[in-house]
């Protein structure tokens, strides 16, 4: 104990090691309260559209008079909340959208739209404790320990050091121990504070807090090995700076670069074009080739499925639905070109480090790709339900009023899944 | 003699607020051998600096040549080859490479025959040139260095440490090359701990202690050139 | 500068020499030419398939059969963002926005299908694009190279030796810098090769590619300066790179990001749904079709009917429902253009404030110049939001002016219930012929080149606050006796 406490006063005295530690913390605390931040405004976002939800369906009673036009004119709110854990590690969800409002027309014209956000604040990254984690605190770890022993050796001290009884515990322990220690407290002190506010669930903390000291024993490992090699400090600190370089930067970038290419995802644009060829062709088809088209996936509506040679919302709301039918493969080819895509990236994760931590905590935070895809996969199932929920009234003929949106279902993040 | 390369007159420099070098004077003609001997701190390396320019005075006089520092530091380094006790070459760059860098910076041109011929003369074998100097023992960088000095056709050399860290078989033979030089009219000023060493080559020593010169003596035309006994007293006592 | 000169060479010799030095300048110049291809050939498809989606598109409109006009508004159209002219240099914000845009009648849709959301996690640790090597790579490169050119010859005392060989402090800063610079320009050489060739492709590029290689040549002059001034002021080599890599961690790394997340907090973007939901409210007190007592709609129809002097809208001259339609998109579209006005005011006060905020860091100003000059900016995206929504303005009330024109009011009265009437209001296919086909090309060179001064003069102010820094090195170095 009285080695740690001796090395802790000596690295209180290095006023770079103070500053490299202090810079560290601030940049901590400032990741932590702009990703809180981040965090409210999405939840006051997420909160403003339920109760504006409520002005628009009084205005949607006003005039709805069937079903038909209750599904029509009434979108539904559906959205992503930020986990108790979104605000150490945004992920992706500043590119992603967390709300969207849908109805009971084709999904496929509905499901890919944007959050309004501007993409220069996108482009660099994001500037949360994640981020802090995997690019700063490497490169602290780096400034402090580089020159563990160069350091002593260019000082003529070395020798000296070394050969007192018990160096290995007493001295170089001691100091790893201290400068890793000052490493983690500037960390997981801030992270800690951020959880307690936003009240994050006790394991999860936990388990951020493991990956942030993985990070950190990672990397005072992959130190301690080039630091013992007898070369130069320099030339320590830049043979480390430049595995942090590539390990890092150009790694993940040349892997996203090598995965996007070895992976194709079929074209966006082709996909929305063929849903709305199909959903418009649907005025032209014939009709009954629609509805029975339309049967086969619901063969329990075939009592009430007969419909007038004139426009009924049973007719326009099948041929919407078949037009998501009829892109369904490759919808689902394009959301699996994108979970394969994520997939690979974990795998490389393993043979990167950095890469691979980054992704377990924003898995972890559940602000990841894998997050929204399971977003869009509850945005699905919900909007199965509201679908049904209208097929039941519009094919039993059932009258649809003003009280009856009620009735309508809810989106649930619990249930939709 | 001829006129004097080296005049310092009551020279005081100061570092950090402290006199180093305290009214230290000395004269050095062409072709003479001076040792500077002190211990750590005495202020021998700080005299070498103000001479170099690197320091610059807080009193006293300091001409190289006629030519004073303060107002012609070009002047004077042109007229000085100084080297450091690391003997400063570069490791990535032949013993040739060397000499034609350091030359080229001194504005200096010299041909490919007149510097092979300073190479021989110092006792540096052709296989040697084209040797990278990271290579090379203390000895063969001294000879180097003093090859570019003897190139440089310099009236003045400055000899930080030149014999620590060599073997007393190559301390012999930078001796001798010394002497080879100062044959040639050049002015030596050497800065040492070597007793010994100076004792067998230098023409004069002086005893820096205080940052002055605290004793000196001449040699004698016959051996023992010095009083051994005197000088180790000597040492003795500013120590 | 012949000394200056003999030094450059000496230090280049040293580079050559050193495995360490080479192996770094290889891996970026491999580097800088993977990314120039890959970026290049990257984009010429994203290019190609843009185009083709748009020919798809327009072609498909096209081909329309014979339809009530108001089908063909909700069929609507597609507007494709097209590649930037310089993307393959810089695609800047390409990925992080969506390039397709569903235009159609009473609705504005947001742009869809961006590559940033169709990749992994990892497309956030940065694209390996010639802009990102030449922003965020060149710069530590450099700093590997540069750290030690002087702080190296102090440790080992040839400095002072180089000083009694009559170098002065100038011309061993600049000899060095200078060699900096000439390892810079090898390595960097495919990035700007990439950019040559653009703008040999494209003639018109010439001057906004030549701005762009200024601009990365003042960044990339204002590090050669900064390492070299460091490595002649720091007290050793190892003080001189720790203290180049925290302050190229902190100008490349930390505050753009920092920049960009601040910004967003402190200058906040209304969301896509807080929009809809005022626009919905703004309509519902100026003018709500489907409320048939509601006065705006009510006073409109008054001043027809007393207009053309007649008592029933199907005693007009022309299908009113066809004008209704028109009068509901016009509002509708100018709440839809204010809103939008409003968005594109914020979003262009944060990227201002991001401006700005290169006086911190260089990095910003240059990413900001390179990427207005490869149209591939904010600026560039939102002024292809408002063209096709201008576009999408003008389709929808030719369609709605067909309507009101080309289909008679009866019919068009009776159509849900009479399917003879309903095959009446179905007007010829050659109608969607007359529609123009969508268009959009980038900001000009000029506007680009204007709006290019900004971060321009930010780099400017960058190059003298090096040269500053670069000049009190020399007089340190000279107080030094040097």
């Amino acid at each position: 104990m009285s080695n740690l406490a001796r090395e802790f006063g000596f690295m209180l005295r290095s006023r770079s090691a103070l500053m490299a530690l202090a810079l560290l913390a601030i940049c901590a605390s400032a990741a932590v309260a702009l990703g809180l931040a981040s965090v409210a405004r999405d939840r006051a976002a997420i909160d403003r559209m339920i109760a504006g939800q409520a002005t628009e369906e009084r205005a949607l009673a006003a005039f709805v008079k069937d079903a038909g036009s209750g599904a029509y004119y009434g979108f539904q709110p559906t959205w992503d909340a930020p986990s108790d854990l979104a605000f150490a590690a945004l992920g992706s969800r500043d590119i992603a959208p967390a709300m969207l409002r849908v109805r009971a027309l084709a999904l496929e014209a509905q499901i890919y739209e944007n959050e309004a956000a501007n993409p220069e604040l996108a482009l660099p990254g994001r500037f949360d404790l994640a981020f802090v984690v995997i690019y700063l605190a490497p490169l602290v770890l780096i400034a402090l320990l580089h020159d563990l022993w160069s350091g002593e050796r260019e000082a003529g001290r070395y020798h000296a050091l070394a050969a007192m009884p018990g160096a290995n515990r007493r001295l170089w322990s001691a100091r790893v121990l201290v400068r890793l220690g000052g490493v983690l407290a500037a960390l997981l002190l801030p992270f800690a504070v951020g959880a307690l506010i936003a009240g994050t669930a006790p394991l999860r903390a936990l388990g951020f807090a493991g990956l942030i000291g993985l990070v950190a024993l990672l990397w005072t490992a992959i130190i301690l090995i080039v630091a013992r090699r007898g070369s130069r400090s320099a030339v320590h600190a830049a043979s480390l700076a430049a595995i942090w370089f590539a390990l890092t930067l150009v790694a993940p970038a040349g892997a996203n670069l090598a995965i996007n290419a070895a992976v194709p995802v079929p074209d966006g644009a082709a996909l929305a074009r063929e849903n709305r060829e199909y959903v418009h062709a649907g005025w032209d088809r014939p009709r009954d080739q629609t509805m029975r088209d339309f049967l086969k996936l619901y063969p329990q509506l075939a009592p009430g499925a007969a419909i007038p040679p004139t426009f009924h919302w049973k007719w326009y709301f099948a041929f919407q639905h078949l037009g998501d039918r009829h892109v369904a493969q490759q919808s689902q080819a394009y959301r699996d070109g994108i979970a394969r895509r994520a997939e690979l990236a974990r795998a490389a994760g393993w043979l990167l480090p950095p890469a691979g931590l980054a992704q377990a905590m924003t898995a972890l935070a559940r602000t990841d790709i894998a997050a929204q895809l399971d977003y869009q996969m509850r945005i699905r199932a919900y909007h199965q339900r509201l679908r049904e929920f209208f097929y039941d009234y519009l094919f039993s003929e059932k009258p649809f009023g003003p009280d009856d949106l009620a009735d309508v279902p809810r989106f649930d993040p619990a249930i939709d899944s | 003699m001829s006129n004097p390369v080296l005049v310092i007159d009551q020279l005081v420099v100061e570092r950090g607020g402290r006199r180093i070098v305290d009214g230290l004077s000395l004269t050095l003609a062409g072709g003479e051998i001076y040792a500077l001997l002190g211990g750590n701190g005495a202020g021998k390396s700080t005299t070498l600096f103000a001479i170099l320019g690197f320091l610059a005075r807080s009193g006293g006089g300091l001409t190289i040549g006629g030519q004073d520092p303060a107002t012609a530091i070009e002047a004077v380094r042109a007229q000085i080859a100084y080297l450091p006790e690391n003997v400063a070459l570069y490791d990535h760059l032949t013993a040739r490479e060397n000499v034609d860098y350091l030359l080229k910076i001194a504005d200096c041109r010299r041909s490919r025959a007149e510097i092979e011929a300073a190479f021989l003369s110092v006792g540096l074998a052709a296989p040697a040139w084209e040797q990278r100097a990271g290579s090379f023992s203390k000895g063969m960088r001294q000879k180097t260095a003093i090859a570019l000095a003897m190139l440089r056709d310099t009236p003045l050399l400055l000899l930080d440490e030149p014999t620590s860290g060599l073997d007393p078989a190559a301390s012999a033979d930078f001796h001798a090359l010394l002497e080879t030089l100062a044959a040639r009219g050049v002015a030596v000023l050497m800065v040492t701990h070597d007793l010994l060493g100076a004792a067998d080559t230098a023409d004069r020593i002086g005893l820096i202690s205080g940052g002055r010169i605290a004793s000196e003596w001449s040699a004698q035309t016959s051996e023992p050139r010095f009083d051994l006994n005197a000088l180790h007293d000597g040492f003795a006592r500013v120590r | 500068m012949n000394r200056a000169l003999t030094i450059a060479g000496a230090e280049l010799r040293l580079m050559l020499r050193s495995r360490l030095a080479l192996v770094g300048i290889a891996t970026l110049l491999l580097l800088s030419a993977i990314a120039a291809v890959t970026s290049a050939t990257q984009m010429a498809a994203a290019a190609e398939m843009r185009a083709e989606a748009q020919a798809a598109t327009d072609a498909q409109f096209k081909a329309q059969p014979d339809r009530h006009p108001h089908r063909m508004v909700h069929y609507g159209t597609y507007a494709l963002r097209p590649v930037g002219p310089l993307a393959a240099f810089d695609p800047g914000v390409d990925a992080f926005t969506g390039t397709l845009l569903f235009l159609e009648g009473h609705r504005q849709n947001s742009a869809t299908f961006g590559a940033a959301r169709e990749s992994s996690d990892l497309v956030r640790f940065g694209q390996l694009t010639p802009a990102f090597v030449l922003q965020t790579l060149a710069p530590l490169l450099l700093v590997f190279l540069g750290f030690a050119s002087i702080a190296r010859e102090r440790e080992r005392g040839s400095l002072r030796a180089l000083a009694a060989y009559g170098a002065g402090a100038w011309s061993i800063l600049v000899g060095k810098a200078l060699a900096l610079g000439v390892a810079a320009a090898l390595a960097m050489a495919p990035a700007f090769a990439a950019l040559g060739w653009a703008a040999v492709q494209q003639p018109g590029e010439a001057g906004i590619a030549a701005l762009t290689a200024l601009s990365y040549g003042g960044y990339l002059l204002v590090w050669v300066l900064v390492i070299t001034a460091v490595s002649a002021l720091a007290a050793s080599a190892q003080g001189a790179l720790v203290t180049l890599i925290a302050a190229w961690a902190i100008v490349v790394v930390l505050v753009p990001r920092a920049a960009a997340a601040w910004v967003g907090v402190a200058e906040p973007l209304p969301s896509r749904v807080d929009t809809e939901f005022a626009i919905a409210a703004d309509l519902r007190r100026i003018g709500d079709s489907h409320n048939p007592n509601d006065p705006h709609f009510a006073a409109f129809k008054a001043k027809l009917l007393k207009r053309y002097g007649v008592t029933r809208v199907e005693d007009l001259p022309f299908n009113y429902r066809g004008v209704l339609a028109q009068e509901g998109e016009r509002l509708t579209s100018q709440l839809f253009k204010d809103y939008a006005a409003r968005a594109a005011a914020i979003q262009n006060a944060q990227t201002e404030t991001l401006t700005t905020l290169g006086i911190i860091s260089p990095a910003l100003a240059v990413r900001r110049a390179s990427m207005t000059g490869a149209a591939t900016d904010l600026g560039t995206h939102l002024a292809f939001l408002a063209a096709a929504e201008a576009y999408r303005y003008a389709m929808v009330q030719k369609l709605n002016g067909l309507q009101a024109s080309a289909v008679a009011s009866a019919d068009d009265a009776a159509r849900s219930k009479d399917p003879i009437a309903d095959r009446r209001t179905r007007i010829s296919a050659d109608f969607w012929k007359t529609i123009p086909d969508f268009d959009f090309s980038a900001p000009s060179p000029g506007e680009r080149a204007g709006a290019m001064a900004m971060p321009l003069a930010v780099l400017a102010l960058w190059v003298a606050l090096a040269i500053g820094l670069f000049a009190f090195a020399r007089r340190r170095l000279e107080r030094a006796g040097l």
